[in-house]
C-alpha cells in the first residue's frame, strides 16, 4: 500500500516550481515588504472601511483557496495517518457544531446566555486539548524527539483560558491570521528553500511594522461605532474587552493581520505553485488516485464557488448579518488549519 | 508519663476554652455592596468662577450609551473581579495550572541533563511572557488613569481644564452623585 506520507510529499510541485524561477528572492522580499507596508498604511488610515472591503472581497475566496489547498494536502489513502485524520475531522466537526450552536441557541431563546464566559471557556479548553492530542499523535508518527512538553503547555493555556476566556478568544482572533505565515514558511521550505532565509528575514520586519502601527495609533481617539456594523467591527477587534486601548488601534491591527492572512492564501501560495493549477483537480491526490473521487472533488470545488458567490450576494444584501454568520461559521477553517499545519511539521 | 498526660490535658482544656471564647465572636459584618462598572468614558474637570452651582454636562450620545450600558447591566469588570466572582473558573484555572506544573515536572524528569537547562530557560521565558502579559492585562495596556489627574489641583487653581478617563459605576442606594478622583499624595522632593 502506498504510504500516506509519500503521497502528500509527492503532491508538492517541487520540481516544476524550482525549474521556473520567474521571481528572484530579492524581488520576492520586495513584494512581501511592499505589500505589508501598503496593507499597514491602509489599515491604519481607514480601518473600518478596509475591514468592510477586505472581508467583502476576500473572505469567501480565501476560504475557497484554503479548502483547495487542504484537499491537495489530503492523502488519497490515510494509511498510518488514519487515526490522526479521524480525530482531526471529528474535532473540526464537533467543535464547529458547538461553536455555531451557542449563538443559535441564544437567538432561538433556548439558552439565556447565562454563564457565557464558562461556555466559551469550555469550548476553548476542548479546542486546546484537541490540538494537543493531534500534536502528540503527529509526534508518534514522526518519532523524532520528545514531544511531551506539549502537555504542560496545553494545560497552561487551558489555565490562562479559564482565568479570562474572553481574552483567550480575542487572542485567537489575533493569532489566527499569523498561522497563514507559518503555512507559507513550511511550503517555501519544501518547494523554494532558496527563498526561505529571505522570507524569514522579512518576517522579522513584521513585529517592527506592528510596533510602529501601535506606536502611531496608540493615542488616536476611539472610532465612532455609532452604527451596528461599526460596533460589530470594533467589538470583534476587542474594543469592549480593552476599553483603555484605542479602538482605532485595535481595528487597524486586526485588519492588517487579516490582510496578510488573505494575501498569503489568495496570492502568495497560489503564485508559488502551492495549489497547482486551481482548475485542475489532478493536482489533488484524492482525485487523481486510481481509487480516488475526481468527480466528487470537482463537484465540491464547484459548489464551493457557488457558496463564495452566495456570500458576496449576502454581503451585498445585508452586510452586517452576513458578516456575523460568516465569522461564526468560519471557525471551521480556523480549526482545519491545525491538523494540516501539523502534517507539514 | 503522668506529667505528660497532665500537660496534654491542660493544653486540651485550654484549647476547649478557646473554642468557647472564639465561638462567641460576633459574625463578621456583611461587606457593603460593591459597585459595578458598566461604562468607560472620558471626563473633563474645569472651574467656572461665574457659576453658582456645580454642573454636570453629558452629551446626548454619551447619555444614550450610558443608558444602553445600564440596560445591559454588563460592562467590563476587571480580570481580578471576574475571577473572584467565579469560583468555577478559579477552580478550573487552578486545576489546569496544577496539571501544567505536574506534567512540566514529569517532562523535566524524563529529559536528559543537557536538555533540562534549555527547558528551564524556556519555562522561565514563558513564565516571563505570562507575567508580562498579566501586567499588561491588569494595567489594561496603557498608562494608569491617575497620571492624567495628577495636575488637577494646580489646574483648578489656574482655571485650566483637566481631562482623563472615568468609569461610570452603579452603586446601590439613593445618595448623591460622587466623583472620585485618583489623586496620589506627592512625596517630599517631587
Amino acid at each position: 500500500m502506498e504510504r500516506a506520507e509519500n503521497i502528500s510529499i509527492a503532491a508538492w510541485p517541487r520540481t516544476s516550481a524550482r525549474q521556473r524561477p520567474r521571481v528572484s528572492a530579492k524581488a520576492f522580499a520586495a513584494i512581501l515588504i511592499g505589500s505589508a507596508i501598503v496593507s499597514a498604511a491602509m489599515a491604519s488610515w481607514l480601518p473600518l472601511q478596509m475591514s468592510i472591503a477586505t472581508v467583502f472581497l476576500f473572505a469567501g475566496p480565501h476560504n475557497w483557496f484554503e479548502a483547495r489547498y487542504f484537499l491537495m494536502r489530503l492523502p488519497a489513502r490515510f494509511g498510518r495517518s488514519r487515526n490522526f485524520f479521524i480525530v482531526a475531522f471529528a474535532g473540526i466537526g464537533t467543535l464547529t457544531l458547538a461553536y455555531v450552536s451557542l449563538p443559535v441557541m441564544y437567538y432561538a431563546n433556548v439558552w439565556s446566555g447565562a454563564n457565557w464566559s464558562n461556555a466559551i471557556a469550555v469550548w476553548n479548553t476542548a479546542m486546546v486539548l484537541w490540538i494537543g492530542a493531534l500534536v502528540l499523535m503527529r509526534a508518534r508518527q514522526r518519532r523524532n524527539g520528545d514531544w511531551f512538553w506539549v502537555l504542560p503547555i496545553a494545560f497552561a493555556l487551558c489555565a490562562a483560558n479559564w482565568l479570562s476566556p474572553e481574552m483567550f478568544s480575542l487572542a485567537i482572533v489575533y493569532v489566527h491570521p499569523l498561522v497563514a505565515l507559518w503555512f507559507l514558511d513550511r511550503h517555501l521550505r519544501r518547494t523554494k528553500p532558496e527563498w526561505l532565509s529571505t522570507y524569514r528575514r522579512c518576517l522579522m520586519f513584521l513585529p517592527l511594522l506592528v510596533a510602529g502601527m501601535l506606536w502611531q495609533l496608540s493615542r488616536t481617539s476611539q472610532l465612532a461605532d455609532d452604527n451596528g456594523l461599526f460596533w460589530r467591527i470594533t467589538q470583534h477587534a476587542g474594543a469592549e474587552l480593552l476599553p483603555n486601548i484605542s479602538s482605532h488601534m485595535l481595528v487597524s491591527t486586526h485588519v492588517f493581520l487579516e490582510m496578510l492572512h488573505y494575501g498569503v492564501w489568495i496570492i502568495a501560495l497560489p503564485l508559488i505553485g502551492a495549489t497547482g493549477a486551481i482548475w485542475n483537480v489532478k493536482t489533488i491526490p484524492i482525485a487523481s488516485h486510481s481509487r480516488g473521487f475526481p468527480k466528487l472533488i470537482a463537484a465540491i470545488l464547484i459548489f464551493s464557488l457557488f457558496v463564495v458567490a452566495a456570500l458576496w450576494a449576502g454581503f451585498s444584501v445585508n452586510y452586517a448579518a452576513t458578516r456575523d454568520i460568516y465569522f461564526t461559521v468560519a471557525i471551521a477553517h480556523v480549526l482545519a488549519e491545525a491538523p494540516f499545519l501539523l502534517r507539514m511539521i | 508519663m503522668k506529667r505528660t498526660l497532665l500537660s496534654i490535658a491542660a493544653v486540651g482544656a485550654l484549647l476547649a476554652s478557646g473554642i468557647y471564647s472564639f465561638g462567641d465572636i460576633a459574625r463578621p459584618k456583611p461587606s457593603p455592596a460593591e459597585g459595578k462598572v458598566i461604562f468607560y468614558s472620558g471626563l473633563s474637570v474645569t472651574s467656572d468662577p461665574k457659576a453658582y452651582e456645580a454642573r454636570l454636562q453629558i452629551s446626548q450620545e454619551t447619555l444614550k450609551r450610558l443608558q444602553e450600558a445600564a440596560a445591559r447591566e454588563g460592562g467590563t469588570s476587571s480580570l481580578s473581579q471576574s475571577i473572584m466572582h467565579s469560583s468555577t473558573r478559579t477552580m478550573m484555572a487552578g486545576m489546569f495550572m496544577f496539571l501544567a506544573i505536574s506534567f512540566a515536572g514529569v517532562w523535566l524528569a524524563r529529559s536528559n541533563q543537557k536538555r533540562n537547562t534549555k527547558a528551564v530557560a524556556a519555562v522561565l521565558a514563558i513564565a516571563f511572557m505570562f507575567g508580562l502579559a498579566t501586567v499588561m492585562v491588569r494595567a489594561n495596556a496603557g498608562p494608569p488613569g491617575y497620571i492624567r489627574w495628577q495636575n488637577l489641583p494646580q489646574s483648578l487653581k489656574d482655571g485650566k481644564e483637566t481631562a482623563g478617563g472615568v468609569q461610570i459605576e452603579l452603586v446601590p442606594g439613593d445618595q448623591n452623585m460622587k466623583l472620585i478622583i485618583p489623586l496620589r499624595p506627592k512625596r517630599e522632593g517631587e
